[in-house]
């Protein structure tokens, strides 16, 4: 029987890279799954290479945007702490936009790439997810150099330091609606501007 | 003065020099793994090919596939003349920083 990769893991690769490339760098992954892998490994160990393979692949098509929406958090958080205001709509709608449109570019970018909607949606769950990790990391960090009576005085004014370690985790809902709103444009315009179905599944 | 190459530029790049004409994706990801004496991610050298690709260094087709790929095509990858310029460059000026020190560091000292 032909040893064959987690499907799930299989279509979350293909649609994180190029159009143009998926068939023949997700072809390179699988033979080195069945050539090298499997055969030394075993089936579920050779999984979980497979899995870590595409996380990394994940990971880098991702970070760029994770790093911009995570660090507008760890300023915004920064903002807030050490220049405390009774007036939060500005910081809000400002800080609000920004995220939200990272996370449509996010989409938009990454629907262009695959040509396929789907990979606006990974790309804004990643990049929220990831984002999360990069904020919460940033105001552990910003937390241990700044927490004298004053700043925690502003950190109750401005919501809380549970807000600040639970919200950025919240926003992956929102996070693949706006990817997925920014793969669609960007999956049409790819579509529109060359056309050619992005490269088909082959079976195993 | 032409980009200097990083390590893992060079490691690619010379890792598809020495494969020649078989020089598709895997090929270049286990060459670089026995050079590099370490287990590398296929995205980290994925991303890397990319990059010297975009810089103009090196130039790719796309070849036939095999069964134990499910006849997902190969993709082979070649040196442009600007990529071997700056391979070359890049030695040189390694070994300009290195010149007049002797190797290992730290042993005579």
């Amino acid at each position: 029987m032909t040893a064959t990769p987690p499907e799930w893991a299989e279509a979350l690769v293909r649609l994180v890279l190029d159009r143009d490339r998926a068939d023949s760098v997700s072809g390179d992954l699988l033979e080195e799954y069945r050539a090298t892998i499997h055969p030394a490994r075993g089936q579920s160990r050779a999984d979980r290479w497979y899995v870590t393979q595409t996380v990394g692949y994940v990971v880098r098509s991702a970070g760029f945007w994770a790093a911009i929406f995570g660090g507008a958090f760890v300023a915004r958080t920064a903002l807030d702490w050490l220049a405390p205001t009774d007036d939060f709509h500005v910081r809000s709608a400002v800080s609000t936009s920004l995220g939200v449109g990272t996370l449509m570019v996010a989409g938009l970018w990454a629907g262009w790439r695959s040509s396929r909607f789907a990979a606006g949606t990974v790309a804004g769950i990643a990049t929220a997810g990831f984002g999360a990790v990069v904020s919460i990391v940033g105001a552990a960090a910003l937390l241990a150099v700044a927490h004298d009576p004053g700043t925690m005085a502003a950190i109750r004014g401005s919501g809380g330091l549970a807000e600040v370690f639970t919200l950025p985790f919240m926003l992956l809902l929102p996070g693949a609606i706006a990817g997925t709103i920014g793969g669609v444009a960007g999956a049409a315009v790819r579509r529109a501007l060359s056309p050619g179905s992005p490269s088909p599944t082959i079976a195993p | 003065m032409a980009d200097i190459l990083g390590a893992f530029e060079q490691a690619v790049l010379l890792a598809i020099v020495r494969l020649g004409e078989d020089a598709y994706g895997r090929a270049v990801l286990k060459e670089v793994q026995v050079r590099l004496d370490r287990d590398v991610a296929a995205g980290a050298v994925h991303a890397t090919r990319d990059r010297v690709e975009n810089k103009g260094l090196v130039a790719s087709r796309l070849g036939s596939g095999t069964p134990i790929r499910s006849g997902r095509p190969r993709r082979f990858y070649r040196v442009r003349p600007r990529g071997f310029r700056a391979l070359n460059e890049t030695r040189a000026a390694v070994e300009s920083l290195w010149r007049g020190l002797e190797w290992p560091l730290g042993e005579s000292s």
